[in-house]
């Protein structure tokens, strides 16, 4: 006697538990954690390196984690900004997923943080699938990519709270439309926000370091939630 | 390429939900893939098999129920599958329309012995 029995349950139930656990945690500390997300070579870790840079003067509590297959580079590079910066090597693995997330967070020198910055590993499909908890994903899409990327790879636009449209100084010398992505991205996910950003000239990652300290204002006004 | 983990978390998904029904052995496992969930149903069974090879699910049949983007109108609740996302409804013209299905990826049912 074969039985039908329905089930209604997301694929990453697991992944999204722990993931979950990963959100109580970092709402209990009240910190800020933004999962960047690109195709490799976008500018992420770059990104970072300049928000470490901008953030250096300030009293902000602040880690990296960097998602890799194979090396240790980008850890290598952040560290050099005075916050801990981890490398989370997934060996072969094309994204992050919440258990590495919680495993790197256990091996930071303290969990009290404000910001927590992730880079995912350099891909624009699979990391869009994986929650890690985070407040928000950032989509990374570099103008030397081609402003036909939101359209092809619709699940992080549809994902993402904010785009980065980077490298925005090669601008000229591409054929790439920024309204063409922006209303792309927005046909995918009309609330989605857009900031220009650039690491080599203006108009710098000033509007990305504010945007981040906007979030930071609104978590810390969210309070720490009652334990129950 | 992470079929091979979401094949990893189909197995895991479906061996707690036999368990949960007295531990019978599953013949068959309906998962619902959708449009831009971002996974490729090839390579989702070709993971599936080897991920199953020799284990308890090995011979398990996985149906794949593909799951095209629709959007609803917010004017006249019209469904419909857009042309590259837009949002005009073909219907009444209005252009408010928002995404109801599409980005899923979820057992949908089990058969089991
Ligand atoms: N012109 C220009 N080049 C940039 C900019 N930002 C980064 N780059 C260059 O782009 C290349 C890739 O930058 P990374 O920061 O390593 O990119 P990534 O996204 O971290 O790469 P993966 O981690 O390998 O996926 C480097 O050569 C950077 O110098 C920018 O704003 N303008
Ligand atoms: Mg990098
Ligand atoms: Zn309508």
């Amino acid at each position: 006697m074969t039985e039908r029995v329905e089930v209604r349950q997301n694929v990453l139930k697991e992944n999204d538990r722990i993931a979950g656990e990963l959100r109580r945690g970092l709402a209990e500390r009240a910190t800020l954690c933004l999962n960047l997300i690109s195709s490799p070579g976008a500018g992420k870790t770059s990104i970072l390196e300049g928000t470490l840079e901008a953030l250096g003067g300030t009293p902000l509590r602040v880690a990296v984690l960097t998602g890799d297959i194979q090396t240790e580079r980008d850890a290598d590079r952040l560290k050099r900004y005075g916050f801990p910066a981890l490398q989370i090597t997934t060996g072969g693995t094309c994204h992050l997923d919440a258990s590495m997330v919680q495993r790197a967070m256990a091996s930071l020198p303290s969990p009290d943080l404000d910001l927590l910055l992730v880079e995912n590993v350099g891909n624009l499909v699979c990391p869009a699938s994986y929650d890690l908890g985070e407040d928000a994903k950032v989509v990374v899409l570099s103008v030397t990519e081609g402003d036909d990327k939101p359209l092809k790879y619709p699940g992080i636009f549809r994902r993402a709270r904010l785009m980065l449209l980077h490298k925005i100084d090669l601008l000229p010398h591409t054929r790439f439309s920024r309204d063409a992505a922006v209303a792309d991205a927005r046909r995918v996910n009309p609330e989605i926000e857009v900031l220009e950003t650039s690491c080599v000239s203006e108009p710098g990652l000033g509007a990305f370091v504010r945007w981040i300290e906007q979030r930071l204002a609104e978590k810390r006004q969210a309070g720490r939630p009652a334990r129950d | 390429m992470h079929e091979l983990s979401i094949a990893q978390s189909i197995a895991d998904a479906a061996r707690e939900q036999a368990s949960l029904n007295g531990g019978r052995r599953v013949l068959r496992i309906g998962v619902r893939v959708g449009e831009i969930s971002g996974v490729a149903a090839d390579a989702l069974e070709f993971c599936f098999g080897m991920t199953v090879r020799d284990t308890d699910l090995d011979g398990a049949v996985l149906e794949l129920e593909p799951v095209p983007v629709r959007y609803r109108c917010a004017s006249c609740r019209h469904e419909f599958h857009p042309v590259e996302f837009l949002a005009d409804c073909p219907a009444c013209g209005s252009t408010g329309a928002s995404m109801v299905a599409g980005d899923e990826l979820g057992l949908s049912f089990l058969e089991l012995e």
